[in-house]
């Protein structure tokens, strides 16, 4: 699978462990996973994407379930188990998986899979700088077990490569984590205190190896537990530091290195229409806020969402503020999260097209931009000023004409790939949906207009009626829309 | 972290680059280099000497180092020189040289067309360019057989062939200009510092070299029609007007289903007018976006917005609006609006690019800017933007580019004459927590809303109860100096940073 090499170019030597923890009972618990992916296809929404097989790591935790990365699993579309000391294949499903904090739980229906090994567990506090850790798995350089020492390295919010939208705590280690690891667990004194999931490839640094630290990965265990993944929570704010002494005096603050400014508030956050632009957060559930953004959090200095990182659904988050120089307590309800996925990459589901009278349809997203190579100005600003500039409330989906098959009925139109759809016989296109609803008027002609084109799109009802059943046949259209979410 | 070695990657890349091309020796073909002695020619052109300084738009206070540059101009009659106005650009002196004995003369820009690309340059000597026999301008045709002229370090004339294979209205390096252009095919060799030079037939003056790629060996030049109609105008009495233009655009009309959609269901011209440019002449004219252009005068117009020009055949509209019309000229356009036929009365004229919001080229002109506290206020234009070099379209931030490239859609309606920006930040004691601001646009300053950098002074007159409040547009809202330590750390700003001025208004 492309991400277990996408970080993990150059083979490394492997270091012998160093201390020999109880690796005869950890190795009961640990499991191989073999993943065939079918990637969805972008530039041909219809056909299915290419097959690609890769193999992972993973390892028995509470309630018989193999705990491993959500990227060792993505796009699964069969997925093979092996314990160690047992020859059989046993197959497994995908029961909960969390694109955005890499996680993924696996069941196995075969009993004899969990008879013998058992659960490994969970440490409950975040690793000492410093102390040493062990990394197991199944990393390129041969087929069986490896294991790997080094200490922990820093613990700090880093992105997960796996959506690259997302930030959360990870843990860098120096232990060597190499292509094949992920999944895997790290063990310090016989208990689990994070995933292996990413690092560096061997050109750009050296010994730098992250892992999902517990607190993550307990999230995910227990946002499942309902038997749904309700994905992490976000204050849907932007924040400032507040170190400017003026600044400080104009907010009515004390030189106490306290408070964060609040800059945006996104519209349909929890905090839309409770706190406004220039708000000051001196503490968040409790917890004070220093003026570069940091709080306490078992007696670690950690980034404020990490307060927010531990919330569920239907949560509350309360802070306290100051504005216009008066003390305010305010609280912010988690209803949902966050809906706009377009800057993460996507898994498990079908590209969303329509196509019609040959002309293909689509609403841009990481994936689909980084396929297709459509990279006008239009489509790069509003794809990355989505959020800050609230595009989402006038288009949830900013669809593009993203190909031409060409047809007579759209000869003359091949110009306007690239272009995004503004309206379709005076009717704005907000989602996919409007635009199928548009096309399903039983009008003479529909007129397309495209953001910043004055020349309108025009297709005649007949015309299009025409082509159809020729257009699906020549380029082998097996569906010409999929709506599904 | 792979953005830095990728950086690296890219530099090394840059650097080996102008390696590989020395290596290669210009190709020589006796051919078509050969010189040309005993013609008219080095008693025609004239060496054009120019030291050129810029402002450095991301530094407003200070200029670029100065650079020198040679290029070969055309003697007219009434003793003036015809050069490009890339060439004159930001001049901080400029002289004229003779070929033949090195002779120097001091001269000056008489009238210079950014967006033509065309200059007309004076030398303030009368009698020095009387031993020259001016050049007199004519028009070739596509298919003719073209001379380039340059000049010899020895002051001997260099004609190379040129064959004119197209005509038709392009892209000019500056602004938004779109002129005719004669496209050429020549093995040019690189002299002086460029390639601005005559491009000549029979002795005749047809055109200015614009632009040469040495690997696909084609030149693009400066057309007959556009020198005519440069100093046509440049004689004007009531001054230099410019190219008049519609400011209006157009889409080709093949799309039989479009065509019907407008209504037209015979005939095989008419151009889609696509946009009208609110407050321009063809706006004025009541010429909306959807109306079908069938004719501008008496010359008719055909589906993909060409005329037939009686010299050059099948040209865009462009070239007819732009040079065979001048600044005021009222003309009758016939549109078709909803099947029905009409004529709009369009009084064509040259818009002020200053007047857009952000200007498209700020030449021989001092930028605007304001240091407060250390805080860098500026006016957004594209040759800020430009600083981020030769990909500056992709490299400078998308926000500014996004609202250049789409100036007419975001700020229609939009108040303001200029965008006001906070550049970036000289850390000072006053910007403690405001280093990593940079290009955000800044709305108002002390509750007064920015309509140009010249407003700043007022609003910097009245701080609120003792502080500068700058709003900025998104992230973080605002951000506060306080207004007596910004007047006392003047000095030590101006001193530390080695300001020659804390503003230019």
């Amino acid at each position: 699978m492309r991400h277990f090499v996408r970080f993990f170019l150059i083979l490394l030597i492997l270091q012998l462990p160093v201390r020999a923890i109880s690796i005869i009972e950890v190795r009961k618990s640990l499991v191989r996973i073999t993943t065939t992916a079918q990637d969805p296809n972008y530039r041909v929404p219809w056909n299915p994407g290419a097959n690609e097989s890769g193999t992972g790591a993973g390892f028995i935790i509470t309630g018989n379930r193999v705990l491993t990365n959500a990227h060792v699993v993505a796009n699964a579309r069969f997925i093979s188990v092996e314990r160690e000391n047992d020859p059989n294949h046993y197959i497994a499903k995908v029961q909960h998986v969390g694109h955005d904090c890499d996680l993924a739980v696996l069941e196995i229906k075969d009993p004899k899979f969990f008879e013998g090994p058992v659960a490994l567990s969970f440490t409950n506090r975040i690793p000492q700088i410093e102390s040493s850790v062990s990394v197991y798995g199944y990393p390129i350089g041969g087929d069986r077990l490896s294991v790997t020492t080094g200490v922990v390295s820093r613990i700090a919010f880093h992105v997960y490569a796996h959506s690259a939208a997302d930030s959360h705590l990870t843990i860098q280690t120096s232990a060597a984590i190499n292509p094949g690891n992920s999944g895997g667990p790290v063990l310090q004194d016989g208990k689990v205190i994070g995933v292996a999931f990413q690092g560096f490839s061997g050109d750009v640094a050296q010994n730098v190896g992250y892992m999902i630290p517990v607190p993550v990965v307990q999230r995910f265990l227990k946002d499942i537990e309902d038997g749904h993944y309700d994905r992490y929570m976000d204050l849907c704010i932007s924040t400032f530091p507040l170190l400017n002494p003026a600044q400080r005096k104009a907010l009515g603050l004390q030189n106490d290195a306290r408070g964060v400014l609040v800059g945006k508030v996104v519209t349909s956050g929890p905090f839309d229409g409770i706190l406004k632009t220039g708000d000051v957060i001196l503490s968040i559930d409790g917890h004070p806020v220093q003026s570069d953004g940091y709080v306490e959090l078992d007696g670690e200095r950690m980034e404020m969402p990490e307060v927010v990182e531990r919330k569920f659904k239907g949560d509350s988050v309360s802070l306290h503020i100051l504005r216009d120089k008066e003390p305010l307590d305010v609280t912010g309800k988690f209803e949902k999260a966050w809906p706009f996925q377009l800057q993460a990459s996507q898994y498990d589901i079908q590209p969303r097209y329509i196509l019609f009278g040959g002309l293909l349809f689509q609403p841009i997203s990481r994936d689909f931009l980084q396929e297709t190579q459509i990279n006008n100005l239009r489509v790069r600003f509003m794809y990355n000023s989505f959020i800050s500039d609230e595009f989402f409330i006038d288009h949830p989906e900013v669809i593009v004409l993203s190909s031409v098959l060409p047809d007579p009925v759209n000869t003359y139109l091949s110009g306007f790939r690239g272009a995004i759809v503004e309206d379709i016989n005076g009717t704005k296109i907000k989602t996919l949906a409007d635009m199928a609803r548009a096309f399903a008027q039983p009008t003479q002609q529909y007129v397309i207009k495209m953001m910043g084109e004055g020349r309108p799109l025009v297709l005649e009802r007949t015309e299009v009626e025409a082509a159809r059943e020729r257009i699906k046949a020549r380029y082998n259209v097996r569906n010409e829309q999929n709506l599904s979410e | 972290m792979i953005s830095r070695l990728i950086l690296c990657a890219f530099l090394s890349a840059s650097l080996a680059a102008p390696c590989l091309a020395k290596e290669l020796p210009p190709k020589k073909n006796h051919a078509d280099h050969a010189t040309a002695p005993g013609l008219n020619g080095p008693s025609s052109v004239v060496r054009v000497n120019v030291t050129n300084q810029p402002y450095d738009f991301l530094r407003p206070w200070s200029k670029r180092p100065p650079f020198q540059r040679r290029a070969v101009g055309a003697v007219l009659p009434g003793s003036r020189v015809l050069t490009t106005a890339e060439q004159v650009a930001n001049a901080t002196y400029l002289e004229l040289e003779k070929p033949d004995s090195g002779e120097k003369c001091p001269a000056t820009v008489e009238v210079v067309d950014y967006e033509c690309n065309l200059a007309l340059v004076k030398a303030s000597d009368p009698e020095f360019l009387k031993p020259f026999k001016p050049l007199a301008l004519s028009e070739p045709g596509v298919g003719d057989d073209l001379a380039i002229w340059q000049l010899e370090n020895n002051g001997t004339l260099l004609n190379t062939r040129a064959l004119l294979t197209t005509v038709e209205v392009g892209a000019y390096p500056i602004g938004d200009t779109s002129l005719m252009l004669y496209r050429l095919t020549s093995s040019l060799q690189q002299r002086d510092s460029g390639f601005t030079s005559p491009v000549v037939k029979n002795g005749a003056l047809v055109g200015m070299l614009l632009r040469f790629d040495s690997r696909s060996q084609t030149a693009d030049a400066i057309p007959a029609p556009v020198i005519r109609h440069f100093l046509k105008a440049a004689d004007s009495k009531t001054g230099y007007a410019g190219f008049p233009r519609t400011d209006m655009f157009n889409a080709a009309l093949r799309d039989p289903q479009l065509r019907r959609y407008v209504g037209l269901t015979n005939g095989h011209g008419g151009v889609y007018i696509s946009e009208v440019v609110p407050g321009g002449p063809a706006d004025k004219a009541g010429i909306r976006a959807g109306d079908v252009l069938l004719a501008i005068g008496t010359t008719s117009v055909d589906r993909d917005g060409n005329y037939i020009d009686a010299h050059y055949g099948k040209v865009s509209i462009t070239h007819l609006i732009s040079c065979e019309y001048y600044n005021g000229d009222k003309v009758p356009f016939k549109i078709l609006r909803q099947g029905k036929e009409m004529t709009c009365q369009v009084t064509l004229t040259h818009p002020d690019p200053s007047a857009s919001i952000i200007e498209p080229y700020t030449i021989d002109k001092a930028p605007r800017f304001y240091i407060l506290g250390g805080l860098v206020f500026q006016e957004l234009s594209r040759q800020f933007l430009k600083e981020w070099g030769p990909e500056w379209t992709q490299k400078a931030p998308e926000r500014f580019l996004y609202y250049d490239y789409y100036q007419r859609d975001v700020f229609k309606g939009d108040p303001r004459q200029r965008i006001v920006i906070l550049s970036n930040v000289l850390p000072t004691p006053c910007t403690v927590g405001y280093e990593e601001l940079n290009c955000l646009v800044v709305t108002s300053v002390n509750g007064v809303a920015l309509k140009s950098l010249a407003d700043i002074e007022a609003a910097l007159a009245r701080p609120m109860n003792g502080f500068h409040r700058i709003q900025l547009q998104g992230s973080p809202g605002e951000i506060v100096l306080d207004a007596a330590e910004v007047s006392a750390m003047e000095p030590a700003l101006i001193r530390n940073y080695n300001l020659p001025a804390i503003k230019r208004l």
